[in-house]
C-alpha cells in the first residue's frame, strides 16, 4: 500500500490526469487554460507541503514563505537574468532559506510550531515590505513577461516534479524514518531514525518546488506587489487542501486540489468572501469529523469490503 | 529626537502603557481560555473584533459611546463564552482520553484556524471589509508635557484596572487559586475537590469577556477591519510565551515589555517596522522557548 | 579478560537543583544480564536515559563496546548496539506493528536496507514475543500487554547487542511474568543478548540477572549478585528502614 504510486488504478488515474492536462494549451481556450494553471500550482504546492506535514507530522502554515521568496527573486532580477536561470535560482533561494532557519525553527513541537510557521512568513512579509518601502521599489511593472502556454508547462513540469518528489519520499527509507519520527519522535531516535537531519531535509525538500512554483507565478501578472505573494491565505489555502484529500502519499493531494480548486474556479471571481467561508468550514468539518480526510473514507470502505468478503467466504 | 530624548520621552511612555496594557488584557483573557482548554485558540483575537463592532454598533445605533457600551459589550462577550463552552467544549474537554488530547492539540489548532476563518469572512460579509473606528472621546489632556487623548487614558485605566483586579483575584480569592489550580493540573485539582466544570465555565466567560472588553477599547483607539483580530492573537501569544501560562502577574510585564518594544521601536525606526517588531519578537518568543509555554515546567516530571 | 560491552564510570546527573544521579559505576560483561533496582525515584530510568543518549550526564563517562558515547545523539548510541524500551510505552501507533519493527531494523545497527528484507529479519522477533498474528494491525490498537512486547521487540530488532529492559514486568500476572521469563531467556539465547534490566518484581530480577546494582537517592549502595544483595545491611536498611 505504501508503494510508489500506491495501487495501479490510482497510477492509471494519476496518469490520465496528466495526459489530459499536457494537451490542454492545445485544444481550450485561454480560461479554461487559466483553470488548469491554477490546479497544476496548487497541486505542486500541495504535494511539497505534504512532503514535509503529512510525513513529519510538522503541520507548516508558513509554505506561502518559499512561494514569496521565490517570486521575488525572479521580479528582482527581472530583466537582469534570463528567466532559465532565475526560476531555478528562486528554487535555491527558498530551499537555502528552509536550511538556513529549519535547524531552530524544527525544535519547536506541535501547535507551536504550527503558528510559529505563520509568524515567520508574515515577518518576512513585513520585511521585505520595509525593505522595499525603504529603496523606494514597493511596487513593480514587469515588461516582456512570456506568453501563457510557456507559463503552463512550466507550471506542469513543477506539478510533475512535485508529485514524483512526493511518490518517491512516500515510498522510500526516507520516508519511513519520517513516518516514524511522526508517530513519536523520542522513540524514532533511539530506534536509530537520525530525527534532526530528516526532520530538516525534509523542510529544505518541501520548500524548493514551491519557490519555483512563486517565481513561475510572478511571471503571469505585470504588476509585483510584495504583500500579495506572501498572502497568508496561500498557505491557509495549501492546508485545506491537503487535510481535505487526507493520508500522507500522492493520492490526498490529488482529490483536495482538485476539489477545492474546482470550487474556487466557481466562487472566487464573484464571491471570494463566500468561497473563505466555505474554506473554514471546510477546515473545521474535516478537522473535527474527518480527520483522515477524502483518502481515509475510501481507505475506511475499502477495508469494510474486504473485511466483509473476507467474513462472507 | 535623540535615542536618550526618546527613551525618557513622557509622551512614548504613554503609549507604550496604553498599548501594553491593552495587550495585557488580551494575554489575560488567552491565559484563562487556553489555561482550560489546552488549546492555541488562535480566534481569539476575532473575538476582539466582534467587541470593536459591538461597540461601533452601540455608537452607530445608539449614540452610545464605548465607554458605556464596554460592559454590555464584555457581558455579551461572555455570554458567548459561556455558550461555547456548554455548547462545545465540556464534551470534547470530558471526553478526551491522554491519546485523543494529543491528537486533538495538534489538530486543534487547524480547527480554531478554520473557525477564525469562518468569522473574519462571516464578519466582513455581514459588515463589509472596510475599516472603522469609532470617534470619541477625543479631547487632550495634559499632564507636564504629555498630551493625552481622552480615549487612550481611559483605555489605559480600563485595561489596567481589570488586569490588576483579575491577577488580584488569582492569586488572593479562593475561587481565583481555584482557577489556577486548573489552569495547571486540572486533574489535580478534581482530586482536591476543586468543582473542575464551574472553575472552567468561569474561565471562559471571563476570557471572552476581557476579549470583549478590550474590543470595546479597540474601538476607540484605532481603525479596525473584519481583519484585524489576528494580530492581536499573536500579541497575546507573545505575552503568554514571555510570561508563561498561568502566570497572570508575569503576563502583566510581557505585556508591558511589548507595548514598549513595539512603541519605541517605532519611535527610533519607523511606523513601517511596527508589524515586523511583533511578528519578530513572536518568532523571537518561540524560538528561545521552543516549548511554548512549557519550558518552565521540564524540570518536573 | 575481555573489555566490558558497556561501562559506566563515575556518571552523575542534575536537572537543575536536583540530583538524580551521582558518581555511578559499573561495568555489564558481553552476555551478562544485570538487573537494575532501587525506589521510584531512585534515578534507574535516568540511567537508562544518559545510556541510550536521551539525555546528557553532567558529569561521567559511558562506553560501548570501548567507544564512549559521549555528544551521541540517541540515534547514533542505537547504532553502536544499545537497544532501549520505555517505561510509557511509545509505540507509533498509525503504523502496524511489522512497520514498528521495520523502523528498527532499517535504521538501528542491523541496518537492513529495504523494507523487505527488514520485514524478513524481524519475523522471529515477532514470532518470540507473540505479535504475529497482530503483525498487520495498527500498534495503537494493541492493548498495553501487546505494547509492551512490542517495545522489547522493537528494541530487539534494531540489532542492539546490548538491550535496557525498563519494567518490561510491570502489571503482569505471575502466570505472564513466567511467560515473559521464558521469552526473554529464549531472546537473549537466540540473540546473544547483553541485557540491562530495571524491575521491581523482585523474582524476575533474581531469576534473570546475574548481577544486581542497587540504587538509592541516585547513588549505587551496592553491587553483587543476588544472594550478596539480599544479604547486603546497606540494602536491606535502604528497604526496610532498619538493620533487619
Amino acid at each position: 500500500m505504501r508503494g510508489l504510486f500506491a495501487s495501479r488504478v490510482w497510477t492509471a488515474a494519476l496518469v490520465s490526469g496528466f495526459a489530459v492536462l499536457a494537451a490542454l494549451p492545445f485544444v481550450a481556450d485561454d480560461y479554461s487554460i487559466g483553470v488548469g494553471l491554477a490546479l497544476l500550482m496548487w497541486l505542486a504546492l500541495t504535494e511539497s507541503w505534504c512532503v514535509l506535514s503529512k510525513m513529519t507530522g510538522y503541520v507548516s502554515l508558513g509554505s506561502v514563505v518559499f512561494y514569496g521568496l521565490g517570486a521575488t527573486l525572479v521580479v528582482v532580477t527581472w530583466q537582469k537574468v534570463p528567466l532559465w536561470v532565475a526560476v531555478p535560482a528562486a528554487g535555491l533561494v527558498a530551499a537555502a532559506f528552509a536550511a538556513l532557519v529549519g535547524g531552530p525553527v524544527l525544535r519547536v513541537r506541535g501547535p507551536y510550531f504550527v503558528i510559529l510557521t505563520y509568524g515567520l512568513a508574515e515577518l518576512v512579509k513585513y520585511s521585505i515590505i520595509a525593505a522595499e518601502s525603504a529603496a523606494g521599489t514597493a511596487s513593480r511593472i514587469l515588461f516582456g513577461a512570456p506568453d501563457l502556454a510557456t507559463i503552463y508547462f512550466a507550471m506542469f513540469a513543477l506539478a510533475l516534479a512535485a508529485t514524483l518528489l512526493l511518490a518517491w519520499v512516500s515510498g522510500s527509507r526516507f520516508g519511513h524514518g519520517l513516518r516514524s519520527l511522526r508517530e513519536n519522535e523520542e522513540a524514532a531516535e533511539t530506534l536509530g531514525v537520525p530525527v534532526v537531519r530528516y526532520k530538516l531535509a525534509a523542510f529544505v525538500l518541501s520548500a524548493a518546488i514551491p519557490g519555483m512554483v512563486g517565481g513561475v507565478m510572478a511571471l503571469r501578472s505585470t504588476y509585483f506587489v510584495v504583500g500579495q505573494v506572501f498572502d497568508p491565505m496561500l498557505s491557509v489555502t495549501v492546508i485545506a487542501m491537503a487535510v481535505l484529500g487526507g493520508g500522507d502519499d500522492t493520492r490526498g493531494p490529488l482529490l483536495g486540489v482538485v476539489f477545492l480548486a474546482l470550487l474556487s474556479e466557481l466562487l472566487w471571481a464573484r464571491a471570494p468572501l463566500l468561497y473563505m467561508v466555505l474554506l473554514g468550514a471546510i477546515l473545521v468539518v474535516f478537522v473535527l469529523l474527518v480527520p483522515d480526510g477524502l483518502v481515509g473514507l475510501f481507505d475506511r470502505s475499502g477495508r469494510r469490503r474486504v473485511a466483509a468478503s473476507k467474513e462472507a467466504s | 529626537m535623540s535615542l536618550l530624548e526618546t527613551l525618557l520621552s513622557g509622551q512614548f511612555l504613554f503609549a507604550a502603557l496604553v498599548t501594553g496594557s491593552l495587550y495585557a488584557l488580551i494575554a489575560l483573557g488567552l491565559n484563562l481560555v487556553y489555561g482550560t482548554m489546552r488549546m492555541l485558540n488562535v480566534a481569539h483575537g476575532d473575538v476582539v473584533m466582534l467587541g470593536a463592532y459591538g461597540a461601533y454598533g452601540a455608537f452607530a445605533l445608539l449614540g452610545v459611546s464605548p465607554i458605556v457600551a464596554a460592559p454590555f459589550v464584555a457581558a455579551l462577550g461572555g455570554l458567548v463564552g459561556y455558550g461555547l463552552y456548554r455548547g462545545v467544549f465540556r464534551r470534547l474537554l470530558a471526553s478526551s482520553t491522554p491519546a485523543s488530547a494529543g491528537r486533538l492539540e495538534a489538530n486543534s489548532l487547524l480547527l480554531f484556524f478554520g473557525l477564525s476563518i469562518l468569522v473574519q469572512n462571516i464578519a466582513a460579509l455581514a459588515f463589509t471589509p472596510n475599516t472603522r473606528s469609532v470617534a470619541s472621546l477625543s479631547d487632550v489632556w495634559h499632564l507636564g508635557n504629555v498630551a493625552m487623548t481622552g480615549n487612550r487614558l481611559v483605555s489605559l485605566v480600563v485595561a489596567g484596572t481589570t488586569c490588576i483586579g483579575v491577577a488580584w483575584f488569582l492569586s488572593r480569592n479562593i475561587a481565583g487559586l481555584a482557577m489556577r489550580a486548573v489552569i495547571e493540573r486540572r486533574e489535580a485539582a478534581f482530586i482536591v475537590g476543586v468543582d473542575v466544570d464551574r472553575v472552567q465555565r468561569t474561565s471562559f466567560v471571563l476570557g471572552f469577556a476581557s476579549a470583549a472588553l478590550a474590543g470595546a477599547l479597540v474601538s476607540m483607539l484605532e481603525q479596525f477591519s473584519p481583519f484585524s483580530g489576528f494580530p492581536f492573537t499573536i500579541a497575546g501569544f507573545i505575552v503568554i510565551i514571555l510570561g508563561g501560562l498561568g502566570n497572570v502577574k508575569a503576563g502583566l510585564l510581557a505585556a508591558l515589555l511589548l507595548g514598549a518594544i513595539e512603541t519605541y521601536g517605532v519611535a527610533l525606526t519607523s511606523a513601517n517596522l511596527r508589524s515586523v517588531l511583533l511578528y519578530g519578537s513572536f518568532v523571537g518568543a518561540l524560538l528561545l522557548f521552543p516549548n511554548g509555554l512549557f519550558a518552565r515546567r521540564a524540570a518536573r516530571r | 579478560m575481555s573489555a566490558p560491552l558497556l561501562s559506566v564510570r563515575g556518571l552523575g546527573k542534575r536537572f537543575g537543583g536536583l540530583v538524580a544521579l551521582a558518581d555511578v559505576s559499573f561495568d555489564v560483561a558481553e552476555g551478562e544480564t544485570v538487573g537494575v533496582m532501587g525506589a521510584n525515584g531512585a534515578g534507574k530510568t535516568t540511567l537508562f536515559s544518559l545510556i541510550a543518549g536521551n539525555e546528557r550526564p553532567t558529569t561521567g563517562r559511558i562506553e560501548v563496546d570501548g567507544r564512549s558515547t559521549a555528544g551521541l545523539s540517541p540515534d547514533r548510541v542505537c547504532r553502536l548496539g544499545v537497544g532501549r524500551t520505555f517505561q510509557i510505552v511509545k509505540p507509533f501507533p498509525a503504523l502496524t506493528v511489522r512497520e514498528n519493527l521495520r523502523t528498527a531494523a532499517m535504521f538501528g545497527r542491523a541496518a537492513m536496507p529495504n523494507a523487505a528484507v527488514a520485514d524478513r529479519s524481524t519475523q522471529p522477533v515477532l514470532d518470540a514475543l507473540g505479535l504475529a498474528d497482530a503483525a498487520d494491525q495498527p500498534a495503537g490498537t494493541l492493548t498495553l500487554s501487546g505494547q509492551k512486547r512490542l517495545e522489547i521487540a522493537r528494541a530487539v530488532a534494531t540489532g542492539a547487542r546490548v538491550v535496557l529492559l525498563d519494567e518490561v514486568m510491570a502489571g503482569l500476572t505471575p502466570t505472564e511474568v513466567a511467560q515473559m521469563l521464558e521469552t526473554l531467556r529464549r531472546l537473549r539465547a537466540s540473540h546473544g543478548l547483553t541485557l540491562l534490566v530495571i524491575e521491581h518484581v523482585m523474582r524476575a530480577l533474581m531469576d534473570l540477572c546475574a548481577r544486581i546494582v542497587v540504587l538509592h537517592h541516585g547513588e549505587c549502595i551496592a553491587i553483587g549478585t543476588p544472594d550478596e544483595i539480599g544479604a547486603d545491611p546497606r540494602v536491606l536498611s535502604a528497604y526496610l528502614g532498619s538493620s533487619a
